[in-house]
């Protein structure tokens, strides 16, 4: 196997193959000399053969990643390249940017549904003149817990009058300042948060004979599926921003580039 | 003018070697081995990449000439001389201030 080594054809070979790793614009402008200044080592008979094999390894091995690594920077350097992988990274964000909201957002508007329902269903049977602690539904819903939909009804002040939810074994009110806007709006769709870490999609309603009638339900797996969905847009935003990156890299690995010596 | 403030041994090297006058590459590398070029081991690669990023500053230029065998030739610039002289009369002042601290006997070898 040394006896190998020693034969300068083989050297000569593995070298040249070894010249496959220099960057595209090193080999093409160097590859030739390059053999020539082996092939001229091989020749001189003051250099050992296992010096000289050493020396080339040692060579490689430093010389490869360096002149890989000026590449890069050479890559960095060129405008129009990085001003391209710029362009595609603001794409990439932009678009992991919709990929992240726009789930965002559908499910937490269809986590709305039931309560809308439920609250126009309510409020066309409280207009009519019904009682409501006997619409609301007798199912007493942990709020923390369960993922059922709960409905409440309060008198025109925001006192409470009936509720099928309970936290902690109270049934807590909304902040003054909804009933306030209900009041002028007719209609509000919001996340209450009655207690740290319960959010609630909630649709309170105003009823045109006095009152309010609320439906809401406990968001806990609809923001799991938020946060699945900004997750995995995140994932694509660092695959995207990775294979831009690589590709940047690589282009400039196989394209010749500007010249930058006069030889 | 380019400044180098510290030559790394492959680039003093070179630049010594053609200062001797216009050389091809392995003749760049068989000067830099010897001690008095600088006992540096430079492969092919250490070599040329490091002749690219001379030619890149203007320190060393390829010359038209190649001789039977295809080999090319480079020549130190007036700017790779400059960069040179600075590097020897650092080493020189260098080597002037160790013997007055004793570390070299007068007239002894570099």
């Amino acid at each position: 196997m040394s006896g190998l080594f020693r034969s300068p054809d083989f050297l000569l070979l593995v070298y040249k193959l070894a010249i496959c790793f220099y960057p595209v614009r090193f080999r093409e402008a160097y590859c030739a000399a390059m053999m020539r200044s082996l092939r001229d080592a091989i020749d001189d008979c003051e250099l050992p053969n296992s010096i000289l094999v050493r020396t080339l390894l040692k060579d490689l091995l430093v010389s490869i990643p360096k002149e890989n690594l000026a590449m890069l920077r050479d890559t960095l350097s060129r405008p129009l390249l990085l001003y391209n992988a710029l362009i595609l990274a603001a794409l990439s964000t932009l678009l992991s940017f919709g990929l992240a909201v726009i789930p965002q957002q559908v499910l937490r508007l269809g986590a709305n549904d039931p309560q809308v329902e439920i609250t126009g269903n309510l409020k066309v049977l409280l207009e009519q003149g019904a009682n409501p602690s006997p619409l609301v539904s007798r199912d007493i819903v942990e709020m923390s817990e369960s993922l059922s939909p709960f409905t409440m009804a309060f008198d025109e002040e925001g006192r409470l009058l009936a509720s099928s939810a309970v936290l902690r074994g109270t049934s807590p009110i909304p902040p003054a300042g909804v009933f306030t806007h209900v009041r002028e709006l007719g209609e509000e769709r919001f996340t209450w948060q009655p207690q740290r870490g319960v959010r609630i999609a909630a649709v309170m309603r105003h009823v045109r004979t006095g009152g309010f009638i609320l439906a809401g339900r406990n968001m806990r797996e609809v923001e799991a599926r938020e946060n699945l969905a900004t997750t995995q847009a995140g994932l694509i935003w660092v695959g995207m921003l990775a294979i831009i990156v690589v590709g940047t890299f690589l282009f400039g690995w196989f394209s010749k580039g500007p010249k930058a010596i006069a030889a | 003018m380019v400044t180098i403030s510290h030559p790394t041994p492959a680039v003093f090297a070179i630049l010594f070697s053609l200062a001797g006058g216009d050389r091809h590459g392995y003749a760049m590398m068989k000067d830099a081995r010897t001690p008095e070029g600088g006992g540096v081991s430079m492969g092919p690669g250490t070599l040329y990449g490091t002749l690219e990023r001379l030619m890149r500053d203007g320190l060393v230029i390829e010359t038209d000439t190649s001789d039977d065998e295809r080999r090319r030739y480079y020549r130190l610039t007036d700017t790779g001389r400059a960069v040179l002289e600075a590097e020897l009369a650092r080493m020189d002042s260098t080597l002037k201030a160790a013997r007055r601290r004793g570390l070299f006997p007068a007239g002894g070898r570099a």
